[in-house]
């Protein structure tokens, strides 16, 4: 069994080699290798036709309990020897049907893939295993496709999205199923059926199982993507969409019926589902003239037959289902193989072009009837028996009386119908002028067909050769019964009387056929296809209308989202938290009340200016009064640092503003009427987030005592570090692995300045005024030196690493205001080049890096921790500790920032025309910033 | 062990710096290649060989200047740690590879900062203090700021991304903020359960989980993906598929496991965040018309998932996420490598302008249809096994309508997997195309780019079959996650 | 309860701002953003400790809770570099004249 499998997967991957060397003939090998597959599973067959099973299985995925388990019963033994046996006639069309370039392209691996996959198919024994061989037949199916080149691409995305919704649905029913029985193994779950069906799951399951086979099978309403799969080649409708994918939904919904074919609504759904397909389906074929659309139609009509005879669940009718599935299956591909010949030799598939065969291509023509009569249920063809036995399902069928006489009622319409078609072929082949210019192909190519149609008729008395098989198939579908007994002639029973009644009405039908086809031209179906194409359509258009949100242009329409759910954070906190909170531990700070009524001057004037000017202005207070507070607070070295940031911050929006307007655009569109809604919502949002971060900060913060970290810091600082400037230890010994990754964050930045400010630019040539210049000479070198005690001494007073870097950068500034450093050219070159280089963000920023992270990594050596603090001892005595050396490169990092800065923000952007907006700054020249 | 732990963060740093030291000249480099490809995959390694260690429910931890427990700043390696490094940086040595294809490797600061990245990645998945998380996440997100600046395609990508980022960041800080306010320790470890000790906890650590949401982009604060990441270069968004909102979920997911504990009544509204998300990600996706917005757009769809993973809070749940987290970062760098090879090839990556590549790229066409196959779901792709890990544990936790989202947003992406490959590499190509203007391609897909998208590709299917060991991993992972052995 | 009432108007203001048209606002915006949730964090740690954490400084009453202190400072370093970015990319905007560099791309 799994050589079988092996077997295939091997003819598969080998076939573009072989394709490569032998050509077409690859069909041949092909056609023997599925023969020999089919041999092996034959050879297993006496084990499993008494009623046994062959089992095979490995683990595959433990941990979601999936195993790779095959399973060969006498229901898989049947689909798997339908696939392949006619896999292997349409192999050896093939050889005939495809030219040399095309048998070397990929339809023969793909159709060898496919039949790999349907004998998985039908052989898994996992839920999962079953699934992935289902969707691969899917995928199969969409490649095959869609090798018919641009007319294919609509029906394939038809064809593909209706069977994975359906395989999705699969995967639902496998999911619950495996929930409901605590197993994935098909056959633990079919032998105790009480267990899925007493768990509330059942009917979803049913229901899912349902949906899928009726994608798959091509039931109403999801049978329009067969008739538009037509585009593909004959050889892969012939196959796929006649004979094997389209029978997966018949396997599974048998296979089911081991759960549920007792149940009344299954039964019910089955049954007038499948109907209606089979009476729409025939009618459709009947209007048809296309020659392939009326055998997809045909295939419809006679899936729907099959299903309501599985939907009627007793041995009887599950056997004709089978016994039917294979005749099908013969006498359908044979028919679309002959109308591949046909169309090969006349270019045409029209029906009504067709007629006269039988003297240009006797032995087609013959063919061609052969399977047409078997279609139509005439004696004494496998057809005929096979029908016979669906009326006597159907005649036989329990519940209330009126069930069976209606049953047969449509199943005798629709065999009549289909009779009148099947009729209108055989007339084509045989009836009507003659076409001269025709000829019999080559042998080789008619034969497989030829044979198959033969076959068909030879069957047909001798159909108790399949009574074992059948037998074993209905005992596995359905444990415990008495399953039918096959033979040919029953004597003159209900089901021969219904047959006749058939031919009677399908032979009318035929003989008005004018008058027939007068009628049907006006009947107006719905074009299920039209539907899904304007949903699809639909689809498009509504996700356009979900994603113009994500396109918005306007940055405050993304920043609002962020802001209006902390708002709704803060309303639903209130909400949660009411009164329960603890005790207010902070008490007011002196002096804040003035701070705070400055602050809200400032920042009420900052929210309506439309200059830039006082809007800098303006933060830089609003700045120092945050400053003050913090000092307030006890957070000296933080509002230093807030202070020089500040200072810094004012200087580059300065830099900047000489670059561009210093008129901003007005704080509220003006626009009359429409001023306040507009500006109403981000008002809204905006006293939301103050209200929610003041209710955040009123409840939330002060209500505890000192936090056990905190006091520990405060106790054990000096004893453990030797600093006395508990923040500045904190920073750059307790947490020094914070301040290394700010600082080398810094560092990128700065490199980050000198990506935007590339391009065309140009040096601000103000006079430089005399004052300026003279105060920077001193007051820079001061700069500086005040920046190495602040380092120095940053670790017992408030100063450090960072603090001592921002003075540095105002003396840096200082220098490039004065226009004394940075890019003036003549006079103090050397001295200005000289700080250029010193001052490359690069190099700083790469040297800075390295020290202070080389600095946490040297007690690393020793086998200490990250940042530990260590101390040479002789450097020690100098007061060189790691601390220091670690804020050394902290420093680096931060200065080279600020140079980044000046050099970035201290030329002005010359006007780009704005021609090419892909033709950003930069685009070309990788001018490297060094 | 603990040494171990410190190289995915110390190691791309040092490199980093000693290449901004060196003399370069612009154009490509064969050191910088040689370190962008090799330092990530150093990484690879030990994250391996931590990952081996910590199946059986250790943990490895380095903590920062041996400071006691509390006070010191611990990176810690447990399981769920050493998957995500691995996979980033494997993620990462991918779209370096990439960016040689498309020459965005000519810039010589791309690599420095993409390894300065990729620590700043390391470090957020590997640290237990939250304020490190924050200062980690900045030093992940600072480089991408100047990537997006590097993307030459203006500054507008820029100012979104950073402006929105920026925000979270303050948000995040704030919840920070609160939480020390409240519990007064930043440190994980002793944060476990206190979202149902303490209310006032929850809502702080609630703040933070909003800051988390808007980086992981999930609706509704996913506006600012598909803009930021069209900014961009094609190799720069591999790299960021594969890092940034990794990081956002992984984080989410840890401060959640740990804070909040599965706690249901908070759970429902993740879970619902996590449906719409799904939703809204897919129909956006279906929408747009041209390869990266469309995929970029599936990107928050497909965080959905890995959000449902988290919102249905058992170990079979979380397992389920971080094993869809793996296979997705896989999948998504195939898919953009793909994107990649086609804007190189073409000149264009919009929809209206392509077509017919099937048949001059069939390799390509083939990378992309597995790739495609993973992300809709299908069997026998990793999409699958993870989709079908997820139908399970939401079945289990009886969430049937998670159950039918999951299944109906498949239907859909499918759909719009669908309509990329007839746009781009089925029918043939619209004869206007040239009259569009001056979008020219080079004709052909450089190899640097079309191995790196069949290999993600292989690996896809490779996770699909033999999908097992990964699906241990991430169980054992799951576990520690739900049991808290940190130590 | 004054220190809610300076973040609620740091915040409120902020957020104001960061609405606007016009990159320059939403730079300003970020900063006071920054100095509401700066002062939040602050606050954290109790605002009845006042007393600086340096040498000399005993007798203050109880000392400050360093932790949000270095939390802030980081913060605070960390705020200014990318706001520095920001104003790179305004530069980077007026480079191009563009009208309204508050959009995000088209």
């Amino acid at each position: 069994m799994v050589a079988a499998l092996v077997l295939l997967a091997a003819l598969a991957a080998g076939a573009p080699l072989l394709a490569r060397r032998l050509g077409r003939a690859t069909g041949y090998v092909l056609s023997a290798g599925f023969l020999a597959a089919a041999g092996l599973l034959v050879a297993l067959a006496p084990r499993v036709l008494g009623g046994g099973a062959v089992e095979a299985s490995t683990p595959w995925l433990p941990s979601l309990g999936v195993e790779a388990a095959l399973r060969l019963d006498g229901l898989s033994l049947v689909f798997a020897l339908v696939a392949l046996v006619v896999g292997a006639l349409v192999m050896a069309y093939c050889a005939r049907y495809l030219s040399d370039a095309s048998a070397r392209g990929p339809v023969l691996p793909l159709l060898t893939v496919f039949a790999a996959a349907m004998v998985g198919l039908v052989l898994a024994d996992d839920l999962v295993l079953l699934y992935l061989f289902w969707e691969l037949t899917t995928l199969c199916s969409f490649a095959l496709l869609s090798s018919a080149g641009a007319k294919a691409v609509a029906p394939a995305r038809r064809a593909l999205v209706i069977t994975i919704a359906g395989g999705l649905a699969l995967l639902v029913a496998v999911v619950l199923l495996a929930l409901a029985g605590g197993t994935t193994r098909i056959s633990v779950l079919l032998a105790e059926p009480e267990v899925v069906l007493g768990s509330p799951l059942a009917w979803p399951v049913a229901a899912c199982v349902l949906l899928a086979a009726m994608s798959k099978s091509a039931q109403l309403p999801l049978q329009f993507w067969l008739p538009g799969a037509m585009v593909a080649m004959t050889p892969v409708s012939a196959y796929l969409h006649a004979a094997t994918m389209v029978k997966a939904g018949i396997y599974l919904l048998v296979r089911a019926s081991a759960l549920f074919a007792e149940q009344t609504p299954w039964q019910v759904a089955l049954v007038a589902v499948g109907m209606a397909t089979a009476l729409v389906g025939a009618v459709m074929a009947l209007r048809e003239h296309d020659l392939k659309g009326i055998l997809a139609h045909s295939t419809v009509s006679q899936l729907g037959l099959l299903v309501a005879a599985i939907g009627v669940g007793t041995p009887t009718a599950l056997g004709a289902a089978l016994l039917h599935t294979m005749a099908h299956a013969l006498f359908k591909a044979t028919l679309f193989m002959l109308v591949g010949i046909i169309d090969k030799e006349t270019g045409s598939r029209d029906i009504r072009d067709l007629s006269g065969l039988r003297r240009a291509m006797p032995w087609t023509a013959a063919a061609t009837a052969l399977a047409a009569l078997s279609m139509a249920g005439v004696p004494p063809a496998l057809g005929f028996v096979s029908k016979e036995y669906l009326y006597q399902g159907f005649v036989s069928a329990p519940g209330p009386a009126w069930v069976a006489p209606a049953a047969a009622a449509c199943a005798v319409t629709a065999s009549a119908l289909t009779f009148a078609y099947s009729m209108r072929i055989v007339w084509g082949a045989f009836g009507g002028p003659d076409h001269p210019e025709l000829y019999e192909p080559a042998k080789s190519f008619l034969a497989p067909a030829a044979v198959a149609a033969a076959a068909g008729l030879l069957l047909g008395p001798a159909v108790s050769l399949f009574d074992p098989l059948v037998d074993a198939a209905t005992s596995a579908a359905l444990p415990g019964s008495v399953p039918p007994r096959i033979y040919f002639w029953h004597g003159l029973s209900t089901e021969v009387v219904l047959s006749g009644v058939t031919v009677a009405l399908g032979s009318a039908l035929f003989w008005q056929r004018d008058r027939v086809d007068a009628v049907l031209v006006r009947l107006r179906l719905p074009d299920a296809g039209g539907v899904f194409d304007a949903g699809h359509s639909g689809l498009l258009a509504l996700g356009g209308r979900v994603g113009a949100g994500t396109r918005a242009r306007p940055l405050g329409a993304h920043l609002a989202r962020p802001l209006a759910v902390v708002a709704v954070l803060g309303v639903v906190g209130a909400v949660a938290l009411g009164g329960a909170l603890p005790e207010r531990t902070a008490t007011a700070v002196p002096g804040e009340p003035v701070l705070l009524v400055v602050l809200a001057v400032a920042l009420a004037c900052a929210a309506v200016t439309s200059s830039a000017v006082v809007l800098v202005a303006l933060v830089g207070l609003v700045g120092l009064v945050v400053a003050v507070r913090m000092v307030l607070v006890g957070a000296a070295d933080v509002a230093l640092t807030l202070l020089l940031v500040e200072v810094l911050t004012a200087v580059v929006l300065v830099l900047v503003l000489r670059g561009g307007g210093l008129h901003l655009p007005p704080v509220v569109r003006p626009a009359g009427r429409g001023a306040l809604p507009a500006v109403l919502p981000a008002a809204l949002l905006a006293v939301g987030a103050g209200t929610a971060a003041g209710l955040g900060t009123w409840a939330l913060t002060g209500r505890r005592e000192l936090s056990p970290t905190g006091a520990y810091l405060l106790d054990n600082a000096e004893e453990l570090t030797g600093g006395t400037n508990v923040v500045n230890t904190v920073l750059v010994d307790f947490r020094g692995l914070d301040t290394l990754l700010e600082s080398v964050l810094v560092g990128v930045v700065a490199l980050g300045l000198g990506v935007l400010t590339r391009g065309p630019g140009r040096e601000v040539r103000e006079r430089p005024d005399v004052v300026l210049r003279v105060a920077s000479r001193v007051l820079a070198p001061l700069a500086v030196l005040a920046s190495v005690v602040l380092l120095w001494r940053g670790h017992d007073q408030p100063g450090g690493g960072f603090i001592g870097a921002l003075v540095a950068g105002a003396g840096v500034v200082l220098v490039h205001l004065a226009g004394t450093g940075g890019g003036e050219g003549a006079g103090g070159t050397g001295r200005a080049v000289r700080l250029e280089r010193l001052t490359d963000p690069v190099l700083l920023a790469g040297a800075g890096a390295l020290v202070a992270v080389g600095t946490g990594l040297v007690p690393l050596v020793w086998g200490g921790a990250l940042m530990e603090p260590f101390s040479v001892p002789g450097l020690y005595a100098l007061g060189i500790s790691s601390a220091l050396l670690f804020d050394l490169g902290v420093y680096a990092l931060v200065v080279s920032l600020v140079a980044a800065c000046v050099r970035g923000f201290g030329r002005v952007p010359s006007a780009v025309p704005a021609a090419a907006p892909a033709a950003a700054p930069g685009a070309e020249h990788a001018e490297v910033v060094r | 062990m603990s040494a171990l732990v410190l190289v995915p963060v110390v190691v791309p740093l040092v490199a980093a710096a000693l290449l901004l030291l060196r003399r370069r000249r612009p154009g490509a480099d064969a050191l910088d290649r040689a370190a962008g490809v090799g330092v990530p995959l150093l990484v690879v390694v030990a994250a391996a060989v931590l990952l081996a260690a910590t199946l059986e429910g250790r943990t490895a931890g380095a903590a920062a200047g041996g400071w006691p427990d509390g006070v010191a700043i611990a990176l810690v390696a447990d399981a769920t740690a050493c998957l995500g490094v691995l996979l980033t940086s494997a993620l990462t040595a991918a779209s370096l590879v990439v960016a040689a294809g498309t020459r965005e490797d000519h810039e010589p600061l791309l690599v420095p900062l993409v390894l300065v990245m990729s620590a700043g990645v390391s470090g957020a998945l590997l640290t237990t203090d939250l304020f490190n998380l924050f200062v980690f996440v900045e030093v992940m997100l600072v480089p991408s700021y100047v990537l997006v600046a590097l993307g030459r395609r203006g500054p507008a990508g820029g100012r979104l991304y950073v402006t929105v980022n920026l925000l979270a960041s303050t948000v995040f800080l704030a919840g920070v903020g609160l939480v020390y306010g409240t519990t007064g320790t930043v440190s994980l470890a002793e944060l476990r359960g206190a979202a149902a000790a303490d209310p006032a906890a929850a809502v702080a650590v609630g703040v933070v989980l909003v800051a988390l949401a808007v980086k992981s982009a999930a609706v509704p604060l996913h506006s600012w993906l598909p803009g930021s990441y069209g900014a961009v270069g094609p190799a720069v968004a591999v790299l960021f598929s594969g890092l940034l909102t990794k990081v956002g979920v992984l984080a989410l997911l840890r401060v959640w496991a740990v804070v909040f504990e599965g706690d249901a009544r908070v759970a429902w509204a993740l879970l619902a965040v996590a449906v719409l998300t799904m939703v809204v990600g897919v129909l956006s996706a279906v929408g747009e018309g041209s390869v990266r917005a469309v995929l970029t757009n599936h990107m928050v769809s497909q965080i959905g998932y890995l959000l449902v993973g988290v919102g249905l809070a058992t170990a079979a749940g979380y397992a389920a996420a971080l094993f869809f987290l793996v296979q997705y970062a896989v999948v998504k760098a195939a898919l953009l490598a793909v994107s990649a090879a086609v804007e190189v090839r073409e000149g264009t990556d919009a929809l209206g302008r392509l077509g017919g590549l099937g048949r001059a790229e069939p390799l390509l066409a083939v990378a992309f249809a597995v790739a495609a196959l993973g992300l809709v779901g299908v069997p026998p792709t990793s999409g699958f096994v993870a989709k079908l890990q997820l139908a399970t544990a939401a079945a289990d936790s009886g969430s049937w309508w998670v159950l039918a989202a999951v299944v109906a947003v498949s239907l859909v992406t499918l759909v719009s997997m669908l309509k990329l490959w007839n746009g781009v590499f089925a029918g043939s190509r619209p004869e206007a195309a040239g009259a569009g203007g001056a979008v020219t391609g080079t004709g052909r897909v450089p190899r640097a780019v079309l191995v790196p998208a069949l290999a993600l590709a292989v690996c896809a299917l490779v996770l699909g079959v033999w999908a097992e060991p990964l699906l241990v991993a991430s169980e054992a992972a799951a576990a520690q996650l739900v049991a808290g052995s940190r130590s | 309860m004054t220190t809610a009432v300076v973040v609620a108007l740091l915040v409120a203001t902020g957020t104001w701002l960061v609405l606007r048209r016009g990159l320059l606002r939403v730079v300003v915006g970020f900063v006071l953003l920054g100095h509401g949730v700066n002062l939040l964090v602050l606050t954290a740690g109790g605002t009845d400790r006042r007393g600086f954490a340096l040498p000399g400084q005993q007798g203050q009453g109880p000392v400050a809770d360093p932790l949000p202190q270095a939390f802030v400072l980081t913060a605070v370093v960390i705020a200014f570099a990318v706001t520095v970015h920001l104003l790179g990319l305004l530069r980077q905007g007026q480079a191009l004249d563009e009208d309204d560099d508050a959009e995000g791309p088209a």
